[in-house]
């Protein structure tokens, strides 16, 4: 094994940790808004790669200027799913728990279903687009683009979430529903408009990711299915609710997987993910920076 | 109050007598294969649920990852009979063990994790053991083993045509999960988990007998989770890792409790007699289309149940019962 | 329990289940299972292969003019121009499911043969149900080794396994080599399921066998979120062949990843699977000129016997693909067993079983590469000769065995 081969798996890892972190962020924040878990998150990304995916085809829009389209209609899916099912799911008065995982996990099995249903299950590729398939070169270490802009709009979307919810009225209504939603309502914020639009701003950030993603990936019905399970352990990782946390722990899982794939056979890569994540919690029982 | 109680409970007994006798003389009648498969694998989806219900329900332990000790039975029982002729039932009994030794050591530092945290990392567990089996040569890696024919013989519980033994077994497997359950309700691990669940500060005082009676919760489930591993793997006489320990398992056991009430005696049973013939039905007769009919039709009645009935359908047949479904 | 009550039901319950068949011997329609994955991560082959078996079964149906068994005629003519009818079963991927599915269609549907399934360890059970129902098992693109060898009576395989693709492969290295092209090491790509671990298994068998070194093994979790550091590792190896496993997603990430991190493999010779599917081509086509896949199944044929284009062009019509690796064995499976269906005149399990075992269709009476159709005892056909493919411009041409080949296998790649 030489330190090129090192250098360059702990580059794609880290490349790879952000799009994981940018792809669990938004399971994050609705977390923090609601204690909610959003079990349907890997189908989110799904639908987003397919948006991406025909506002290419039909349009030639390339993803990277889909993105903000993508995100604002995953923004409007996402608030509406809030509407339908999870405002009644969080309103049940036994198992609540049990009641949010178990509608948002049927909600997956029924986004399956109607991607294959209206999309077919065929394996759809966006074929052309600005970044796809470009890779720059850096002293034989290589970085493909996609990936590097993947990076580059996790890290925007990071710190433009930062400024919103320390810096902006509905960041700070959001912090304080998440506080205390009973006493807000008090103060004349009503308490559903603000879970509608964390719920929209969480699915709209699986969004930005969903079109970049789209760039590189194969998308197809199941597609979510990957991703999903890397995304709780990347957002419990970090510690539940805390966005920084979810940024951390991408990078963490991206560089571990890539470690782990050098050490044992690949196909055992995941294991290492997981095993950091038992180590983490079994010290600390809340995940790295979650604070509740 | 007490005594209500003590009423109550005579009756579940009762009534669960007469449901089970009913339901083995039903195979007596209903000859068709399809429609007993469907009842072996409802009685054995109920036997799980009730048994992941022990922990999970009555505990408040969300497990998301009991598929490992269903697999853990399934490969102890296969690999024991096919590399060293042990029969079955030994490896049934071995696999139980492994599973509730496994489920105890897992427990000691799991159960100090809370919500999402315990949940996720019990997928993580069953996840790390899917890939283990799934690079190990010797059980057969993603090959998987096949359990060899050796004509029909109640010795090494296989049966080339009869489902019927299979049904008794699975039968007597949901009962034995519906008693252990119906008697830990009135011992003293239930009424600990009771208060612990209607004050939590209550929790602070118990702290270690709790802990205790959890990891007790943890080895009763997994062992009666890995019988139903064995089970399985005889039933269908193929296992692969993929079929036997993927996350689908351990939310199939988890889905007739949230569905029937979880927590309660009754929900995994009334859970499973509804879930599982819907699967089977839909996919049987909508799934041939492939476009995902069926995947809607199921994914749709989860969210209208969970939603209709946070309680679990048990609440239906319980009006006046308040205090029986918590 | 007593035994003798046991059997005395068993009994009950298997005449329940045979006599409707027996009864409806000289009914006007053949019911014949198919089996396939229809939802799910796979639900693309399973849709696919219903395209296949439906255009098959229009040939069979209605007169065609093709050198093809049953084509000419409308029907069966030995069961007095019965026709055939498809009933379609969703096995998901799941063993226990593909069991209860082939149960449910021997016993409900009354099916007189089944045919599937794609996935291998889904056909373990459903052959093991068959064989317990004694119907014959028709395992159309199944290319696991080992379902052959377990004494099943019922299981029949037209198509080639791993191994004899395998065999292809190293014949067509050793045959370069011989012309002097340096080939002396080999990178294994493959997924960790049952489909990469035959595969693999087979390679390496044959690479040590005929002195090939393998310098990279790399197993990898089949639709991994990234494939950067298993291709980083098949670049460093660098060998002179790379020899993936891999379905259509992980193939797609396979090829993307390998642009991406600046790995030109000398050559690439694919185990089908994924490198068959348009969508990959698709997907990645432009990155795969001179790509060298195994297949069982070459358009170039069409040249030769026009029939494979006439056929290819009614399975277009009905899928907007052309007919590949699977759906050309799916197609030709179901000729298969109807034709020994018509020859058994009848639907009774063990006369079809009979009538496949003294199959023999000259390889110019299918639309496939192979000699001929002639199952031997363990119900494999020896004689079905694998092709290799290359794409060359966007299609694909043959360049090996040469008996089939149109064109020199361009070495090293693009």
């Amino acid at each position: 094994m030489t330190a090129e081969t090192i250098i360059q798996s702990l580059a794609s890892g880290l490349l790879m940790g952000l799009l994981y972190g940018l792809i669990a962020v938004g399971l994050a924040l609705i977390f923090g808004l609601m204690d909610v878990v959003n079990f349907a998150h890997g189908e989110f990304l799904m639908i987003a790669m397919y948006a991406s995916f025909f506002l290419f085809a039909f349009f030639a829009i390339d993803p990277l200027l889909a993105a903000p389209l993508v995100a604002a209609a995953l923004f409007v899916f996402g608030a509406v799913v809030y509407l339908l099912i999870v405002r009644f799911a969080v309103r049940a008065k036994a198992n609540a728990g049990m009641v949010q995982i178990f509608s948002t996990f049927g909600l997956a099995i029924v986004m399956r279903g109607v991607a294959q249903f209206f999309f077919t299950p065929d394996y759809r590729s966006v074929t052309h687009s600005w970044f796809g398939g470009k890779t720059v070169s850096i002293g034989g270490i290589f970085l493909p683009q996609p990936q590097l802009i993947g990076a580059a709009v996790a890290m925007l979307a990071f710190g433009g979430l930062y400024y919103f919810i320390n810096r902006t009225d509905f960041g700070r209504a959001l912090e304080a529903t998440r506080e205390d939603a009973g006493a807000v309502a008090l103060v004349g914020i009503d308490k559903n408009r603000v879970f509608a639009l964390g719920w929209g701003l969480g699915a709209a950030l699986v969004g930005l990711a969903g079109a970049i993603m789209s760039i590189f990936f194969y998308i197809y019905p199941d597609v979510g299915a990957s991703f999903a399970l890397i995304a709780y352990v990347t957002v419990a990782l970090g510690g539940f609710g805390s966005v920084f946390g979810a940024f951390a722990g991408g990078i963490i899982v991206g560089l571990v997987e890539a470690s782990t794939a050098l050490l044992l056979p690949p196909s055992l890569k995941s294991v290492g993910i997981y095993a950091v994540y038992l180590l983490v919690v079994f010290v600390r029982p809340r995940g790295l920076f979650g604070s509740m | 109050m007490d005594t209500d109680f003590a009423k109550r409970r005579r009756r579940d007994l009762i009534v669960a007598f007469c449901l089970a006798a009913i339901a083995a003389v039903v195979p007596l009648f209903v000859k068709d294969s399809y429609v007993q498969n469907i009842m072996v694998l409802t009685l054995m989806w109920a036997a799980l649920s009730q048994s992941w219900n022990i922990l999970s329900g009555y505990c408040g332990q969300i497990s998301l990852g009991h598929a490992l000790y269903f697999g853990i039975g399934a490969y102890t029982t296969t690999l024991l009979f096919t590399k060293f002729g042990v029969l079955p039932w030994f490896g049934m009994l071995g696999g139980g063990l492994i599973s509730a030794l496994i489920a105890m050591g897992l427990g000691y530092p799991c159960f100090r994790l809370r919500g999402h945290y315990f949940a996720i990392a019990t997928i993580v567990i069953a996840e790390i053991g899917l890939l283990l089996f799934h690079n190990w040569d010797w059980a057969g890696a993603a090959l998987g083993i096949e359990i060899p024919v050796r004509g029909d013989s109640w010795l090494k519980f296989q049966f080339a045509r009869s489902k019927l033994p299979y049904f008794y077994f699975a039968l007597a497997l949901a009962c034995v999960a519906w008693f252990v359950t119906w008697w830990l309700e009135d011992s003293k691990w239930g009424y600990w988990w009771r208060a612990v669940k209607d004050n939590p500060d209550a929790a602070e005082s118990l702290g270690v007998v709790v802990f205790n009676s959890k990891m007790g919760a943890a080895a009763v489930s997994a062992f009666l989770v890995a019988v139903g591993g064995s089970f399985y793997a005889q039933f269908v006489s193929y296992i692969d890792p993929e079929s036997i320990m993927g996350f689908h398992i351990s939310l199939l056991m988890a889905l007739p409790a949230v569905l029937g009430g979880i927590g309660t005696l009754w929900g995994p049973m009334l859970g499973a007699v509804i879930l599982i013939p819907v699967t089977e039905l839909t996919r049987s007769y909508a799934g041939g289309s492939g476009r995902g009919v069926d995947l809607i039709v199921y994914g749709g009645l989860i969210i209208a149940i969970s939603l209709a009935r946070p309680q679990g359908l048990v609440s239906l047949f319980a009006p006046k019962r308040k205090e029986a479904t918590r | 329990m007593t035994i003798t009550r046991r059997n005395v039901l068993l009994g009950a319950t298997a005449a329940a289940a045979l006599a409707p068949i027996a009864a409806r011997a000289q009914t006007s329609e053949v019911v014949i299972g198919v089996t396939y994955p229809m939802s799910g991560a796979n639900a693309q082959i399973g849709v696919d292969a219903q395209h296949a078996y439906v255009t098959a079964t229009d040939i069979i149906n209605n007169k065609h003019d093709f050198e093809l068994p049953l084509a000419k005629d409308a029907g069966l003519p030995g069961l007095g121009g019965a026709k055939i009818r498809l009933v379609f079963a969703d096995h998901q991927g799941d063993p226990q499911k593909g069991r209860a599915e082939a149960e449910r269609l021997i016993t409900q549907e009354k099916v007189c043969a089944i045919i599937g399934s794609y996935q291998s360890s889904v056909a373990v059970t459903i052959s093991q149900i068959c064989e317990r129902y004694q119907t014959p098992f028709v395992s159309a693109d199944n290319s696991s080794p080992s379902l052959h060898t377990r004494g099943l009576k019922f299981f029949f395989r037209a198509a080639p396994h791993d191994e004899m693709f395998t065999k292809a492969m190293f014949d067509f290295y050793d045959a370069l080599k011989k012309k002097g092209t340096k080939i002396e090491t080999l990178a294994l790509f493959h997924e960790d399921t049952i489909f990469g671990t035959d595969s693999a298994n087979a390679q390496i068998k044959l690479a040590n066998e005929r002195g090939y070194k393998i310098v990279a093994d790399i197993k990898y979790r089949s639709n991994s979120p990234s494939l950067s550091a298993e291709v980083q590792q098949l670049k460093s190896a660098n060998a002179d062949v790379l020899m993936p496993s891999s379905y259509t997603t992980d193939g797609i990430m396979l090829v993307k990843t390998m642009a991406e991190l600046g790995y030109k493999p000398k050559a690439i010779v694919a185990q089908a699977a994924g490198f068959s599917e348009k969508a990959l081509y698709d997907a990645v086509g432009d990155k795969l000129e001179g790509v060298i896949t195994r297949g069982s199944f070459s358009l170039d044929l069409a040249a030769k016997r026009p029939m494979v284009g006439k056929i290819n062009d009614l399975f277009k019509a009905k899928s907007g693909k052309d007919l590949n690796d699977n759906t050309s064995r799916e197609f030709m499976g179901l000729i298969v067993l109807a034709d020994a269906i018509n020859r058994a005149k009848s639907t009774d399990g063990e006369k079809i079983r009979a009538a496949l075992a003294a199959t023999e269709i000259p390889g110019e009476q299918t639309i496939m590469p192979w000699k001929r159709v002639k199952f031997d005892e363990l119900g494999q056909n020896n004689d079905a000769d694998p092709v290799l493919l290359q794409y060359i411009g966007g299609k694909f041409v043959t360049i090996s065995p040469p008996q089939g080949a149109v064109a020199e296998a361009v070495w090293p790649m693009k």
